[in-house]
């Protein structure tokens, strides 16, 4: 019942604002109706970035849009969704790190293989941050605290991004931190406001209260460069330990989908991620664009599997 | 600043009248529906928030909560099922005085305590929201664990005729919480290669097999079941009555309060906790598990405060302390709204049209619940192969729009089947849904405390928190073995006099 109402509610969104978006002139596409499936529930990270993002699409490729919320086996049963519907171009799939890690955590039936990736919209932005008024000016502080006792950081998910970029940073500093782990990023974000851990690692877009009230401070960016709308926080690699992570976002569809669709995505991506209105959404967010093609999204996924699957072996989390 | 004049203009310039009573009624409805919880009869308005204004949208949402906090109570009197996670501590007596044909005085209970929670709640969360915030940061994973502790205590004083089977019971419940992810390695446990074990076995399902299924088992094969009388009308507790359920309904506001601002526990917790609270304060223990009006009381004012205070945290941090909070948390990013302290300054329109939507929820709340409450008694007198066959079909669609999963249907017949066996060989099935519950934070913030110490036992009573809640879950444990050994000699006694 919800995925009925939820799709009616988008179709009729798109629809309506497809409308007065006529004047720009969408390219031609062979599906009527694309679904973008998702493993988020509504309202959730996944969910809400394909809800912004079909509002726009209608301008430049002509079908309609509909959201489809998957949930459930943290996301297995959306990437099996996907996988088994036909390579034409209707269904695609919101792509987040999570689905390379429920892959290799679980043995689902369907695995990030089972997908053919089409290309790549944002990079989030992996942040170190700490409490405004603890003892942590810089990374440095960090690390030096580290050093001398034990440090205490946290790591918002068990099996993630952020865990896996707290162990690289921990390997890369030479130090013996205590990692702990929790159940998403508000959760731990209590925990360094109230100075139980010295550090949090997370996503910039969890903080953004936080930062505009003053009560947490940025020390570092995991991303390659810095963050436009925040110049003055340096990148992990600045601050002398060589680490690097990005955290995608894009689509992926069944294996086999034809060139001229994902051509088509190729083109409408580009043009979506430079539309001035939805520039302004998503730097409000604090989202990267990270516009990386068909050609060479295929290779970027597998080269981040194949990093996560050595991490996961390292840590014990798979054999 | 707000004025007068703002409210007035928000109650007859804006659609929020509607919207909260809506809204309010969209959630009891959907809170009733067993299988169907809070946060999915939220989601399941989010879609249309989309383009609403965004102070109408937060305000529905909120109302939606407020009804859904309330609905689980009525199937949890009238089918021994509840309709959410936080009304099951309401099934105990408040299924017992139905089956005592005092259907109609239980739903008037359940209704004026939970509006006696909302309201409390709201004021809390009106006039206290900053001060308060504090004490969401006071908790420590060491304090989350002793908290859970506590909880788990009430297992002592819960087994029923036999503390053993109590315990077993419990650890069951325990063993079912750490299926899923291990919340701290990220290792997959005891899924069996099964995707959809991944997240864990949800409370609900558990509650819908232990509760819901395997009452309709027992009552298929039983020939005599007791009806409720066709005459039933609701009655609404008169002062008399309010005031003998004070004492638990203070219990269940100060609880209520407690567990809303600490993220983890939600309603259910808070409402278990308070029906054990309310029998260790009352004058009257023995008539708990025996149809008290009080153990209606407590955990009904509980929830329903739960449904304000947990908005605390939500608002001051941006961080949800349950699921339901984080479909809120969702509405309120969707609309480009970032909760924080910068909220408050901000956008006062969405923060006055969540209060005062509230407040007419709430106060409709009364009419609304005398309204549907009548008809659901009806439903619930039909005679009984169709009714059985509604409810069952009710509650496994329900359980399916959870996750859209088939897979959680056979869990919760097969759980149906244990709890059959339970109820045969007289294992309380009380433990085993509060380990369920309480299993998962217990054992997270215990690693998590113990990662934090470098596996120093210290760090939990360094915490004065954590030290004192566990001190009061010592004492309880204590104390109720103390009574079952009095109780066990005097018996001993009666009989050797005999």
């Amino acid at each position: 019942m919800r995925k009925t109402l939820t799709g009616l509610l988008a179709t009729a969104m798109t629809v309506a604002l497809g409308t007065f978006a006529l004047h720009a002139e969408p390219l031609a596409y062979p599906q009527k109706v694309v679904t973008l499936v998702t493993h988020s529930s509504p309202g959730g990270g996944s969910d809400v970035f394909l809800r912004e993002l079909s509002k726009y699409l209608g301008k430049y490729i002509d079908a309609t849009f509909v959201v489809e919320n998957v949930q459930g086996g943290s996301g297995a049963k959306a990437v099996a969704r996907v996988a088994a519907a036909p390579a034409d171009g209707s269904v695609l799939y919101a792509t987040t790190p999570t689905y390379i890690y429920t892959s290799l955590l679980s043995k689902p039936s369907a695995t990030y293989k089972d997908l053919e990736p089409v290309v790549n919209l944002f990079a989030d932005s992996e942040v170190i941050y700490t409490r405004a008024d603890g003892p942590f000016e810089t990374l440095k502080d960090v690390i030096e605290k580290a050093k001398k006792e034990r440090g205490r950081w946290g790591a918002a998910n068990p099996a993630s991004l952020e865990r896996q970029a707290a162990e690289q940073l921990k390997r890369a500093a030479g130090v013996n931190a205590a990692i702990v782990t929790h159940e998403g990023g508000g959760d731990m974000m209590l925990n360094v406001l109230n100075g139980t851990l010295d550090i949090g690692i997370g996503e910039i877009q969890e903080l953004r209260s936080q930062i505009a009230a003053g009560k947490v401070r940025l020390l570092a960016t995991f991303n390659p460069q810095r963050i436009p709308e925040k110049p003055d926080v340096p990148t992990v690699k600045e601050s002398g330990y060589d680490v690097t992570l990005v955290k995608f976002r894009g689509l992926a569809g069944p294996k086999g989908l034809p060139e001229n669709v994902t051509k088509i995505w190729d083109t409408a991506i580009k043009a979506v991620l430079d539309d001035p209105e939805y520039k302004k959404r998503y730097t409000e967010e604090v989202l990267v664009p990270n516009f990386i093609p068909h050609a060479q999204y295929p290779a970027f996924i597998t080269n981040f599997a194949d990093t996560t699957e050595a991490f996961l072996k390292e840590t014990g989390a798979v054999k | 600043m707000t004025t007068f004049w703002d409210i007035v203009h928000l109650l007859t310039g804006t659609p929020l009248i509607p919207i909260a009573i809506l809204g309010l009624t969209w959630g009891i409805l959907g809170g009733a529906l067993p299988g169907i919880s809070a946060s999915i009869t939220m989601a399941l308005v989010l879609p249309f928030t989309y383009t609403m204004d965004p102070a109408m949208a937060i305000a529905l949402l909120a109302c939606v909560y407020i009804g859904a906090e309330y609905g689980g109570s009525i199937p949890a009197i009238l089918i021994r099922t509840p309709g959410t996670n936080s009304s099951a501590a309401t099934v105990i007596d408040g299924y017992e005085m139905n089956r005592q044909g005092r259907a109609g005085e239980a739903l008037g209970i359940s209704l004026m305590s939970g509006v006696v929670g909302s309201l409390f709640g709201l004021v809390m969360l009106a006039l206290l929201t900053e001060p308060l915030s504090w004490l969401a940061l006071a908790f420590k994973p060491t304090s989350y664990f002793a908290l859970g502790i506590l909880g788990l205590s009430v297992i002592a004083s819960m087994g029923g005729d036999s503390l053993l089977k109590g315990l077993a019971a419990a650890v069951i419940g325990l063993m079912i919480a750490t299926v899923g992810t291990d919340p701290i390695s990220g290792v997959t446990r005891f899924t069996f290669d099964v995707p959809d074990l991944l997240g864990g076995v949800e409370p609900v399902v558990v509650m819908v097999g232990l509760f819901a299924l395997t009452e309709l088992m027992s009552q298929s094969g039983s020939t005599s079941v007791t009806q409720l009388g066709n005459s039933i009308r609701i009655r609404l507790p008169g002062w008399e009555m309010m005031r003998r359920l004070r004492r638990s309904q203070i219990i269940g506001c100060i609880l209520g309060l407690f567990e809303g601002l600490t993220p983890g526990g939600g309603g259910s917790v808070a409402a278990f906790m308070s029906y054990n609270e309310a029998r260790r304060w009352s004058k009257t223990p023995e008539k708990f598990g025996k149809g008290s009006e009080e153990g209606i009381a407590a955990p009904e004012t509980a929830n329903n405060t739960v449904a304000s205070t947990a908005l605390i945290p939500l608002l001051s941090f941006g961080i949800p302390s349950s699921n339901s909070t984080a479909v809120l948390l969702g509405g309120l990013l969707m609309h480009g709204l970032l909760p924080g302290p910068r909220l408050f300054e901000q956008n006062p329109q969405v923060i006055d049209s969540l209060y005062v939507g509230s407040l007419i929820a709430i106060i409709a709340q009364i009419g609304i619940g005398v309204i549907i409450l009548p008809a659901c008694v009806w439903l619930v007198n039909r005679p009984r192969p169709y009714r059985s066959g509604f409810i069952f079909a009710l509650i496994l669609s329900g359980l399916y729009t959870l996750n859209n999963s088939s897979f959680d249907l056979g869990l919760a017949l097969a759980l149906g089947l244990v709890g059959y066996f339970m109820r045969i060989a007289r294992f309380p099935v009380l433990p085993m849904i509060l380990g369920v519950v309480l299993g998962h934070m217990v054992e997270s913030s215990y690693r998590r405390s113990l990662v934090l110490s470098g596996g120093d036992f210290h760090i939990f009573v360094e915490d004065p928190i954590a030290f004192g809640l566990l001190g009061a879950a010592l004492f309880f444990i204590a104390f109720s073995l103390a009574r079952e050994y009095r109780d066990a000699r005097r018996t001993k006694l009666q009989e050797a006099h005999q």
